[in-house]
Order: structure tokens, then sequence, then C-alpha cells
């Protein structure tokens, strides 16, 4: 067990040397030329004279080789400054940090939501299976996995934002301003984590701990919570570790949809406008972010699962 | 004995008899499961085959003095803010999503498959080094990485492609060297290995015949989740450029006159839903009966 949790471990250094040598070569990879870009954005020229254009490379270090530009690079980002914007010439950090901050919001509300739904539906489910109720989970859970995001919220929108009136649609400016992204982020985990919760307890009524349990003289109550429902938790605090990651920067399509200020909408909003420091702080953070959780993630799994955890090596 | 070997025979035809009828009464419920989709799937396909000719107009022909339009007898969904026929731009739109989804998917099925094959048959270093590119590449936020990805190297069909297939590779993998492993205990692979049968000839004759039904399953799931995936990139602008029709875009085009009229935002929606819902309705089947097939 202990060689696996170290071999992810060792992978990570080796992720954030690739991952930070390939966003370095953005505006490479792009064909955006990050001086010219510059003098467009500070004297709105768009077609900047060839001298300018010369002067701002050497001003910018882009004269010297790859190699050395790249360690600049990674020696200012290392120390947390990550330059300035070219658009507005703010901090990138502070751009960077504060969308970050906002996706984390949205995605711890996004869970509460997902978990508060998805976890009495599934026990109740599966505690007649086959009854109405679990026809309606069944066929719900179905529909919400595969639901896409950008076809739930305009209908979300329509629903609560014109017709009823009573959620803002759009923005961020108080908690009202989150309710709608969080429901269209948390119905596909809720979905996936009802049919999981279920199969889960499912499997663990059929178990013979659970005739044991009747045996002794357990009240159904104490049955379902101290032994069906313990064991089929643990599926579920994998999958949320897991939707963590993913929520972080794949809330990109819902911030775009509902203009939040979080980190996927300053990637966006940098993409569209060229702006290279910008699309590779963010893009560094997101990677950064995203590997940590899920290789985190990796390791509860390791530790909840018996089946590994015993396993010897 | 030879009257109880009839007997037998006919015991035996009775039997089976009585199987098939009870087969047929369990089969029948998940046949019709499967039979909805499988008919959306195909009026579906042959739309986006025939598209030009079904279409009723020209999708890109603007009519300026007929904008945002509800739905009418000439206009049977309506017209959009160009005054383009939604109807006309629906249909060939259903193209360029499908044939881009479907592109990527082989090009990840087929990548993975043979990875995932080779890991398991070579094992040693091969399996080891795979497996641990499938485990840096899993932790990636895939749909952020293929946006910025594609949208840094100018949006098209190939960058596109490229964008996706880098992460949707990996399942394949993992799936082909799990069912890869379980054939390398199996006699006849000794005897293929006895006989002298290089490694390239075992993989292609004995393995690649086990593994396709269930990644067949994988390829049917998973293209509903890159279809989703890919109609996104679409919505953000990482697809077809306008004018050309696509699902994602219309949805993103669409957005801002949302309140005025609904249905023209409803409509690509449904059209990416619908299809995906039905591909991995299938996919689900599919998986289940390999599933089955592989217990018995």
């Amino acid at each position: 067990m202990y060689r696996l949790i170290i071999r992810r471990f060792l992978i990570l250094p080796l992720i954030v040397a690739f991952v930070s040598f390939l966003i370095f070569l953005t505006p490479l990879v792009s064909g955006m030329d990050p001086a010219t870009v510059v003098l467009q954005s500070q004297v709105l020229d768009r077609q900047p004279p060839p001298e300018a254009v010369e002067r701002m490379k050497r001003e910018l270090g882009l004269d010297r080789p790859l190699l050395l530009q790249y360690a600049a690079w990674l020696g200012r980002v290392a120390r947390g400054d990550m330059g300035r914007s070219y658009l507005g010439r703010d901090p990138v950090s502070e751009k960077v940090f504060g969308g970050l901050q906002v996706s984390a919001i949205l995605a711890f509300v996004t869970l509460a939501i997902a978990l508060t739904v998805a976890l009495p539906a599934g026990v109740l489910a599966a505690m007649r299976p086959g009854a109405p109720f679990d026809t309606l989970v069944s066929v719900g859970s179905q529909l919400g996995v595969i639901i896409p995001s950008y076809v739930l919220a305009p209908a979300l929108i329509l629903l609560f934002g014109v017709q009823l009136g009573w959620l803002p649609s759009a923005g961020w400016r108080g908690p009202e301003y989150l309710i709608l992204p969080a429901l269209t982020l948390a119905t596909s985990p809720a979905a996936f984590c009802g049919q999981v919760v279920r199969a889960a307890m499912l499997e663990a009524l059929s178990m013979d701990y659970m005739r044991t349990a009747k045996a002794k003289g357990l009240s159904g109550a104490v049955m379902i919570r101290r032994h069906a429902l313990r064991n089929a938790l643990i599926p579920v605090v994998t999958i949320s570790s897991m939707w963590l990651a993913g929520l972080i920067g794949g809330a990109l399509i819902v911030e775009v949809i509902f203009s939040v200020p979080g980190i996927g909408r300053v990637l966006f909003d940098a993409i569209t406008a060229s702006d290279i420091p910008v699309i590779q702080a963010s893009l560094m953070v997101i990677v950064i972010i995203t590997v940590l959780i899920n290789t985190a993630a990796d390791i509860v799994y390791i530790f909840l699962n018996p089946a590994i955890r015993l396993d010897s090596y | 004995m030879s009257a109880k070997a009839t007997e037998g025979a006919h015991g035996r035809a009775q039997n089976d008899a009585q199987r098939n009828a009870r087969r047929k009464r369990t089969v029948r419920l998940p046949h019709i499961a499967m039979l909805l989709p499988l008919a959306a799937l195909m009026v579906i396909g042959f739309i986006a085959v025939f598209a030009p000719l079904i279409a009723p107009y020209d999708p890109n022909d603007q009519t300026l003095t007929a904008r945002l339009e509800p739905p009418s007898f000439t206009h049977l969904l309506g017209t959009d803010h160009l005054g383009r026929d939604v109807l006309s731009r629906l249909i060939v739109a259903s193209r360029f999503s499908l044939a881009i989804t479907a592109v990527s998917a082989l090009i990840s099925g087929v990548a993975g498959t043979l990875v995932g094959a080779m890991s398991g048959r070579i094992g040693g270093v091969v399996d080891e080094i795979s497996m641990r590119v499938v485990d840096m590449v899993m932790v990636f936020p895939d749909l952020v990485v293929a946006f910025a990805l594609a949208s840094l190297l100018k949006p098209s069909f190939a960058t596109i492609v490229l964008a996706v297939s880098i992460f949707a590779w990996t399942p394949y993998a993992r799936l082909a060297r799990a069912i890869t492993l379980e054939i390398n205990t199996r006699e006849f692979m000794d005897a293929a290995v006895a006989l002298g049968s290089p490694p390239a000839f075992i993989i292609r004759r004995h393995v690649l015949p086990n593994i396709i039904g269930p990644i067949l399953a994988m390829g049917f799931l998973r293209f509903g989740q890159m279809l989703i995936t890919i109609a996104g990139l679409s919505y953000l602008g990482v697809g077809a450029q306008p004018p050309a029709p696509d699902w994602g875009a219309m949805l993103a085009e669409a957005q801002p006159y949302m309140r005025r009229v609904p249905t023209l935002t409803l409509i690509p929606g449904a059209a990416i839903f619908i299809t995906a819902l039905s591909v991995t309705l299938l996919g689900q089947r599919l998986m289940l009966r390999t599933q089955l097939r592989a217990r018995s």
C-alpha cells in the first residue's frame, strides 16, 4: 500500500515540471507574440512599428535563449510573482487567486447540495427496491447524470430567473447569486452519487452481517445507520473528493454562463483577450490544484478500500 | 434403450422450448429499452448523413426581415437572430458535432486499446511506464486543458480532435489492460507462445478479438460524454467557426435572446441531450450484455 502511495507522490514533481514547461510555451504554441500583444494593448495600435516591437522584446527578455527564459519565469512564479496582466496592468496573482476563491466557494456549495440530495434519496430508494420512489430516483439520476450544464443552465434561468423571477440569473453580488450556478453544477454529481449510494446500500443490505444484526435484535434504524450506511459511504467519500477536483476547473462553462468570476472565467476572458500572463497563471493554478486534489482522492481511496489496503504491495 | 434415448431427447426438446419461452419473456423488456435509443440514433444518424438533402432551407441563408420568428409552418422551429431557419441549421449542425465526436472516439479508442493490450501482454517496463502515463493523464482537468489547447492552437476540426483525444484514451487503456491480464492466464495463450507466435501476432490474433466487445461497449458509453464535452467546447467558441452551424455554437448564439425566444436556446440543447442520452443508454445495455457473457 505504501509503495502505491509513494508512487503517486513521486509522480507529482514530474507533472509540475512537464506542465509548467508546456504552459511556459503558450505564446509559442499559439503564435501570439507577447511584445506585439503588449504594444497593442498599451497604445491601441493594431500594427505597432517593428522597431517598437524589437525594443519591447528586449525589455521583456524575449531575445534570450528559451531555457533561460523558462528558468527565469519559473523562478518568478515560484516566488508568487506571476507578472502583470497586459490589460489593466493588475498583478496577475490577485486576479487568479480571487478567481480561485470564488471557484472554491462554488465547489463546496455544489458538493453540499449534491450530497444533501443524493444521500437520503439513494438510501430511501434502496430500502424498497422497485417501489415508485425507487423508480423515480433511478430515472431521475439516469437523466441527471447525462444532462449537460449548458443545457440545464438556460432551462433553470428561464424557470427561476425569467418565469418565476425568484433568483438572479447572472453576476456575483451576494449569496443568492450562488444558487443557480450551484444547482446546475450539483445535478450531475447528485445523480451519480444517488446511483452509487443506492447500489452500495443494496449490496450492504444483502450481506450476512445484516442478518446477524437483525438476529442480534437491533432496530431497523440502528441497523441501517450503523451497518449498512457506514459501508455504503466509502465510495461516496472517494467520489466526492474527485468531484471537488473536477469542480475547480470544470465549472468553466457554468461560470461563463452565469458570469461568475471564478478561475475558469478568468482563464476564458484571458484567452479571449490574448492576455498571456493571465492565461499562463490561471492554467497553472487550475492544473496544479486539480492534480493535487485528485492525487489526494486516490490516496483516500487506497486507505478506504480494504482490498487494496490489505494487499501486500 | 432407444425408447429411453428418444424420451430423453424429447424431454430435452421440451426443456429447451420451455427455457426459450422463459428467456423470451425475460429478455423482452431490456430489448425495448435498447430499441428506443437505437431507433433514435438511427434517425439522428440518417439526418446527419443526408443533412443537406433534408434541410428545408440553406442553413446560412439570412433573412433579416424575419428575425427571431416563433415556430410557424414556413419555419417549423422558427428563425434565429439573423433570420436563418433554425430547423435547417439544427439538421446541418448534427454533421459537425457527430463527425468530430466520432473521429475523436475512434482515435482515442484505438490508441487506448493498443496501449492497454500491449501493456498487459508485454508487461514489465512497458507496462509500468504506460500505466504511470495513464495515471498522470487521468489527474488532469481535461475540459480546461482541452479548451485552452484547442483555442491557443486556433480551433479547427483537427485541433479539437487532438485536444479531446489526448485525455480520452486512458479509460480504454485501463480496460484493455485489465482484460488482457485475464486472457494471459488462459491455456490458448500458453499454446500460442509454445507454438512460437510473435507478440504482435498474439495481440492481433488472440488478444484483440477477446477485448473488442467490452471496448465497443465502453466506446458507446464514452461517446455520449464526449459529445457533451465537444458541444461544450463549441459553446465556449472552440468549435465550428461561424457561420457554419454547430449545436454548441447555436446554443451560445441564442443565449442573448433567451428571454424573448426561449425555444431558440432549448432546441439545440435538446438535440445534444437526446443524442447523448440515446448513445449512453445503448452503451449501458451493451456493457451489461458483455458483462453477462463474461460471467457465463
